[in-house]
């Protein structure tokens, strides 16, 4: 099977364009082309702003997110709340901007945690030949078992929680990342500086680090970028199912689930916060894409 | 073939010790000691002691998972707290209706992802495949009780076109109305990837020889593209249904909540807000198994629609 081809022809199209173009693109090319796809671009404007208002949502959440007000629940949104109030008279705005601020913590622990231990894995058991067979077999088990089990089971054993959600996504990110970083290890495995480095005497850990993982990060980047948007769905999934955040912290999955038993009063409360989660799992997985064409064409799916 | 099978069920023990074991573990690790909970509140120290030995308790952990596998074998997973039935009947009642679901959403996903993709990869290029391919990486990125909730919203409550709550049995009996929203929720997560792959695979297969030969015969251009660019791309899409399983299973378990479906998913998630252990853990096996089982099904699948494989 071989779905390269497409893309194949795409190299070869931009390789024909200018010759400046075929050197090893630096940082700031790298971030020239991304801008240059429209949808990239906003895709990253809309994720930073997001971002900031969570990092900053102290100073930018127009109300306290956890105060309620009986007499104004349910209030459909208005010039003085922007996306209403849910059914404890909280703003929804104030609530949505301190959700994302945890929904994109989970999905921030969860590709840097599970990334950093996949890539480790793979890496080890693309390099030592011997750990290779047990670590793939010990990854395999590890696939059995899907996100949203293990989440059910970590719930099941440490309760329902941030905690629980968090162990999850990071357990279930180990297994693909370990499998993306052999195989990208396996080919840099066979590169002949590989063979030099041992040739001259280069130490295991100085050919593991310095040759054989910094030539496979930016596939594993890719692949964690592509990665973080399914993560934030399977927390906010969980959270939803009420085996993640519990009330009264705001998180987006949870007020959505909050907001499904008043679905018919007033729909927006559960509405508004499955679409800022939507929102941001199209742009993360967009600019995941441009990332993939810029850095990393041959890794498709 | 038959090898090919038996080799890959071979595979896939170590797969199904691995679940059993952590299924094992779960019940291991949980807080509460078990004879404490069956004695109740107020039993004295010698009673939990004499529950202790009942249930083996106080045995090696390797001799536990030993007779945890044999009771598992025997479909004895214990009895539920809350209420008391047997796990495995709890079980044996809600298998039906997820199987059901999830037949229902791949009919659903399956038909329409190609569709969608083949017509975007004839259309390469055009507005229609930009449009269609825009909908895919949206439909990818749409948390699933997001569908579920407009679906409820409007289809259900405000047009009150279907049924959105519990099952009403068997579709053949009456049961349609209500499986049709689910199914489309379920569906709807695996439309996106399904219609972004057929697009690739059509597309790689329009430019295959066999193509030109099958257009240069004369055959009418409907024909090449359902009979042999699409029946081709079929092997890619089986693979990736294997891969999406697990989203097919997490789905599931979102979708019956939403929709009050009596499934599995439903019955491990409401056990586990009730601490209720046996069935949570019987559930969660159940569920695990079942990924094992689809995965298993789609690589003898793959070896049925590309012979090649099998002679590997």
């Amino acid at each position: 099977m071989n779905m390269q081809a497409p893309l194949a022809l795409d190299a070869a199209t931009e390789a024909s364009v200018a010759p400046d173009q075929i050197a090893l693109p630096g940082r700031a090319s790298i971030a020239r082309r991304l801008m240059r796809d429209k949808a990239a671009a906003l895709a990253a404007v809309f994720l930073s702003a997001v971002a900031l208002a969570a990092i900053f949502a102290p100073f930018v959440a127009p109300y306290d997110p956890y105060y309620t007000d009986l007499s104004k629940a349910m209030q459909a949104p208005s010039a003085a709340h922007w996306f209403g109030t849910d059914t404890a008279g909280r703003d929804v705005l104030s609530r949505v901007i301190y959700g994302a601020r945890n929904t994109l913590t989970i999905g921030l622990i969860g590709v840097i945690v599970g990334g950093l231990l996949g890539g480790f894995l793979g890496i080890l058991a693309a390099y030592f030949k011997k750990l290779d067979g047990w670590i793939m077999r010990i990854v395999d088990i590890m696939l059995a078992f899907p996100a949203i089990l293990l989440g059910l089971a970590v719930a099941a054993i440490a309760g329902a929680g941030l905690t629980a959600v968090i162990i999850a996504v990071v357990v279930a990110t180990i297994p693909d990342v370990a499998r993306v970083a052999r195989g990208a290890a396996i080919g840099v495995m066979g590169q002949e500086f590989m063979e030099a480095g041992r040739a001259v005497g280069v130490s295991d850990t100085v050919l593991i680090w310095r040759y054989l993982t910094l030539n496979c990060i930016s596939t594993i980047f890719v692949f964690l970028t592509l990665r973080f948007g399914q993560i934030i769905l399977i927390g906010s999934a969980l959270s939803f199912l009420g085996l993640g955040a519990q009330p009264p912290t705001a998180e987006l999955g949870m007020m959505a689930s909050q907001g499904r038993d008043f679905l018919f009063i007033s729909e927006h409360i559960a509405i508004i916060p499955s679409l800022v989660i939507f929102l941001i799992v199209l742009a993360a997985n967009i600019l995941g894409d441009a990332f993939r064409d810029v850095l990393d064409p041959r890794l498709q799916q | 073939m038959g090898r090919q099978i038996l080799h890959r069920l071979l595979i896939s023990l170590p797969a199904l010790l691995g679940v059993l074991f952590l299924c094992f573990c779960l019940m291991q690790v949980v807080p509460a000691d078990p004879a404490a909970i069956i004695a109740g509140p107020d039993a004295k120290a010698e009673t939990i002691a004499a529950i202790r030995l009942e249930l083996g308790l106080d045995r090696p952990i390797i001799v536990q998972f030993a007779e945890y596998i044999w009771r598992v074998a025997h479909f004895d997973l214990g009895r539920s707290i809350i209420s008391n039935k047997m796990v495995i009947e709890e079980i044996a009642s809600t298998m039906g209706p997820t199987l059901e679901l999830m037949i229902a959403g791949l009919m659903m996903a399956i038909p329409t992802g190609m569709a969608l993709g083949t017509i975007a990869a004839v259309k390469r290029g055009t507005w229609i495949d930009r449009a269609i391919m825009a909908v895919a990486v949206a439909g990818v990125s749409m948390p699933i009780f997001f569908i579920g909730l407009i679906l409820i919203q409007y289809v259900g409550y405000k047009w009150a076109l279907l049924p959105f709550l519990g099952r009403a049995g068997p579709v053949w009996d009456g049961g349609l109305p209500n499986l049709i929203l689910p199914a489309f929720t379920l569906g709807s997560v695996l439309i996106g990837p399904i219609a972004r792959l057929t697009r690739t695979a059509v597309l790689e297969v329009l430019g295959a020889d066999y193509v030109r030969t099958a257009r240069a015969k004369g055959l009418r251009e409907r024909i090449v593209i359902v009979h042999h660019a699409l029946r081709n791309a079929l092997i890619p899409v089986v693979t990736l249904i294997g891969l999406q399983a697990a989203f097919l299973l997490g789905g599931a378990v979102v979708t019956e909540t939403m929709f009050s479906w009596p499934g599995v998913g439903r019955l491990a998630v409401g056990a586990i807000i009730s601490s209720d252990f046996p069935t949570a853990q019987g559930a969660i096996m159940i569920l695990a198994m079942a990924f094992l089982m689809i995965n298993l099904l789609v690589d003898v699948l793959y070896v049925y629609l590309d012979p090649r494989v099998a002679r590997q």
